[in-house]
């Protein structure tokens, strides 16, 4: 073999790269037009699932990027969907229509959120944990006892909800811009504090790192896409009432989308949405065994695939990449 | 005398009841480097942790080139450029080498934007050894290279002030100049230098002035020269180490402890030390071990007789450390075997093993750092013994190490160095185990405390405890065993008596390098840059 051949491998190898980057990019964007046209050729009942997908996609990228990068182990998801839930419904009752009254939301939740943050950010790990899931439950409670808004029955809903495929395209945009709001962030610097505060925090402000200021921004930034999800499933009901709105189900179906998919990876609470969604409804009639097959699976990923189905996914894929050229050089030896 | 660019003044901190910074007055003056020395628990790494803003003084002022900073917190003061290491690493563990050098870059003295940082941080890491991991993961380095890899952070930082932490710490002989001439060349662009060292090498080639810390307090300020002479801080500080003796004190000590370690040693039924039985307690045939595609010993054969100290030497990445877990049953062999008391024991569990008496008493401590002296001495003794025989170990503990006694409520993360590894031993013999490992218990120790652990050695193997002992410090660890092996590149490469190992040539080469002839002389500071071997 002479030596001029492994340098012709490495500026193939060049183009090569570029024109699977050309081939992603084309991937994405068909996608993209597939899944906007959907509604066009697909049943009521798969937009509906779909729609779920999409709102659990766009809450497991929130909440992947507080605790899957930022290591803020949340239980609190509920809270910020409630109060997105019940701004929503009341906005939209006042006359503003539903994207408008989702933004809000969004600005709401992200509000209540830098209103607890000094006093949630003195509790650390698990206890930060703890700390979020008892303010969850507390406002949930509160939400039952509380007359203004309802008390325990709710806000009924005065406009008429869009139509499926309305909310389904409502729905794809706020995943998509979750989406995009997550990836923009891990373009900037706050990628290696979130992480630094992550791996440790007494480290990283030793570093001239300004931790609550970090922290603050994953967790404000978190509960506006929760609150806007949850503004969303406003537009959706009729009926608007804390156990359903602050439901610690949704907290707990945020964690198993986001550890089923992967942690501290972008397409794991994608992948994640999915799976989780798709499982729910092929067991619907079994809500028991819906229960302990997610049980189970959340166990075993956990223990045989700790960076989730998106992280099995991307090795596969990588092992066929690496196959790929492989077999090409061996065809151009064969050829020579 | 030159303008303070550190200026400290009645400093005090307070841990519970206990006052950890007393009243302190320090000073580094601009383009100084100052070594600050003292005993485990003298307060010098509180020092460090209230000057950089971890944790807040009781009372006292810190000024930064006259500007007062007592008030403001860590972050704060990292932008004012002080920077720190962490005695114990603290890296981000699940980001890369050179990610972790980003925060300091992006968010220190002169904020940089993310490919700049890149660039430099890069250049930092080559400096500092640590250009051909800079893309593995921190978590995945070994302790040696966090060390590293926590003064290039506080690099990244572009400090004014370095703080540096014992990160000479762990390093043998031969490794030291080069660590020296790194903190030389520091001075260049650095206005100001603390630095921590129990190396007293280092502290003598690197500071202009030294100052000697004991509970909370400066005992002495000065050159090295006079520091290092003083009486009083070689009572404190450098113990024996400072004379040149060996381990006389140890059995001075020996005999009085002799009577209370007998509880500890299961295997001193007849009361005589075992060295004179030919069979080996323990022996390793052929053994060799893999992590992955690295080969980290090779066909090593080994044997500790009853009774027998047995000390395995060794260059940093010999692999004594894989031997002793190969013992153990910490990774699996990939070829020999490994026979206790005559009976194959490589292929079992850790719990197995230590079942058969074989305790192992693992480098870097692991302390229970939340739970209590006591309960982390009880975890010891667990296995199958009745209360009444844990509580008399306890006591032999105790006696063995009175410190223990007195802070038996506090808990292990709250105890100084010297103190944890006392604990580290006492967990250790809390099994009452005919054999021990003891893997680098002097590591980052002041030499006194040292020479109180070899004394307690001495006086447990006293009651007929084999032992192998893993020791960075030729000297030390020749001067206690019986026999000695010293270890190369994963193979043995000498074995036999103290004394003939200490004359062998070999043992230079090997081990001491040539680095002895160059701590009197050292060139001067060239500023240039210098890797560290790995």
């Amino acid at each position: 073999m002479s030596r001029a051949e492994p340098g012709a491998l490495i500026t193939s190898a060049v183009p090569a790269r570029r024109a699977a980057r050309a081939t992603l990019a084309g991937a994405l964007v068909a996608a993209g037009a597939l899944l906007a046209l959907a509604p066009s050729f697909t049943s009521d009942y798969v937009q509906q699932v779909s729609f779920r997908v999409l709102q659990y996609a766009a809450l497991g990228q929130a909440w992947n990027l507080l605790a899957g990068y930022g290591g803020l182990v949340s239980l609190g998801s509920a809270a910020f969907i409630g109060i997105g839930a019940y701004t929503t419904a009341e906005l939209t009752n006042h006359g503003l229509p539903l994207i408008p009254g989702m933004l809000v939301s969004g600005v709401f939740a992200a509000g209540f959120a830098t209103i607890v943050s000094p006093a949630l950010f003195r509790l650390r790990g698990l206890y930060f944990t703890i700390g979020t899931l008892a303010l969850a439950e507390a406002l949930r409670l509160f939400m039952v006892n509380y007359n203004g808004l309802g008390g325990n029955i709710g806000i009924f809903l005065k406009s008429a909800a869009p139509t499926t495929a309305g909310l389904y395209w409502l729905a794809l945009g706020v995943a998509a811009a979750a989406t995009g709001l997550v990836l923009l962030v891990l373009r900037t610097r706050l990628a290696i504090s979130l992480r630094a505060v992550r791996d440790d925090e007494d480290a990283a402000r030793q570093m001239g790192l300004v931790s609550f200021r970090t922290k603050l921004f994953a967790f404000t930034l978190a509960a506006f896409v929760m609150g806007v999800v949850g503004g969303l499933q406003a537009g959706k009901l009729s009926q608007i009432e804390p156990y359903g709105a602050f439901g610690l189900q949704w907290t707990v179906d945020v964690v198993t989308v986001a550890l089923i998919g992967g942690l501290g990876t972008l397409g794991g609470p994608l992948v994640g949405a999915v799976f989780t969604v798709v499982l729910a409804e092929l067991l619907n009639a079994y809500p028991s065994l819906h229960l302990a097959i997610t049980g189970a699976i959340v166990i075993a990923v956990v223990r045989f695939a700790p960076e989730g189905l998106w992280g099995v996914l991307a090795r596969g894929w990588a092992r066929l990449a690496a196959a790929g050229p492989r077999t090409q050089r061996g065809a151009r030896r064969v050829r020579q | 005398m030159s303008r303070a660019l550190l200026e400290v003044a009645g400093l005090t901190k307070r841990f519970g009841g206990v006052t950890a910074v007393d009243g302190l007055d320090l000073a580094v003056r601009s383009g100084e480097t100052l070594g600050v020395i003292g005993p485990n628990g003298a307060g010098k790494s509180t020092l460090v942790s209230l000057v950089s803003g971890a944790l807040r003084a009781d009372a006292g002022r810190i000024l930064l080139d006259g500007q007062e900073v007592t008030r403001l917190r860590a972050p704060a003061r990292a932008r004012l450029g002080i920077g720190r290491t962490h005695q114990v690493p603290r890296p981000f563990a699940r980001m890369t080498v050179l990610e972790n050098l980003l925060l300091g870059q992006i968010y220190g003295a002169a904020a940089r934007t993310l490919r700049d940082a890149r660039r430099e941080s890069l250049g930092i890491l080559d400096r500092t050894g640590l250009g051909d991991v800079a893309d593995r993961l921190a978590g995945s380095l070994s302790l040696l290279r966090l060390k590293r890899l926590e003064l290039a952070r506080a690099l990244a930082l572009r400090p004014r002030l370095l703080l540096l932490d014992e990160i000479g710490a762990g390093l043998i002989e031969s490794e030291l100049p080069e660590l020296i001439e790194l903190i030389r060349s520091l001075r260049a662009e650095v206005e100001g230098i603390l630095v921590i060292e129990h190396v007293v090498e280092v502290i003598q080639a690197c500071s202009d002035r030294v100052a000697v810390l004991d509970w909370g307090r400066k005992l002495v300020e000065g050159t090295p020269g006079e520091v290092l002479h003083d009486p009083e801080v070689a009572a404190v500080y450098l113990g024996t180490s400072a004379t040149g003796e060996r381990t006389a004190a140890g059995s001075a000590g020996a005999a009085g402890a002799a009577r209370t370690v007998s509880v500890l040693a299961a295997a001193a039924g007849d009361g005589r030390p075992e060295r004179a039985r030919a069979e080996p307690l323990l022996r390793l045939d052929g053994v060799a071990v893999s992590y992955g595609a690295i080969r980290a010993l090779q066909d090593v054969t080994l044997e500790v007789r009853g009774g027998e100290i047995v000390t395995l030497l060794g260059a940093n990445g010999a692999g004594k450390t894989t031997a002793a877990r190969a013992v153990s049953g910490m990774v699996p062999l990939a070829a020999g075997e490994v026979r206790y008391r005559g009976e194959r024991i490589d292929g079992w569990r850790p719990d197995q093993i230590a079942g058969r008496g074989v305790a192992h008493c693992m480098e870097g401590r692991h302390i229970f750092a939340d739970l209590s002296v006591e309960e982390n001495l009880e975890l010891g003794g667990r296995a199958g013994t009745s209360r009444a025989e844990r509580r008399d170990r306890l006591g032999a503990v105790y006696e063995l190490f009175p410190v223990l006694a007195e802070r038996r409520r506090v808990s292990g993360g709250l105890l100084s160095g010297g103190q944890q590894q006392m604990l580290a031993i006492g967990r250790a013999l809390m099994a009452a185990p005919d054999f021990v490992i003891f893997d680098e218990i002097s590591l980052g120790l002041a030499p006194v405390v040292v020479d109180r652990l070899y004394q307690a050695l001495a006086a447990v193997n006293e009651r007929g405890v084999a032992m192998l002992v893993i020791e960075q410090n030729v000297q030390r660890g020749l001067a206690l065993a019986d026999r000695a092996y010293v270890l190369e590149k994963g193979r043995v490469a000498l074995a036999g008596a103290p004394a003939a190992i200490r004359d062998d040539p070999r043992l230079l080469a090997l081990y001491v390098g040539e680095a002895r002839g160059d701590l009197e002389d050292h060139p001067p500071a060239s500023g240039g840059t210098h890797d560290w071997p790995a």
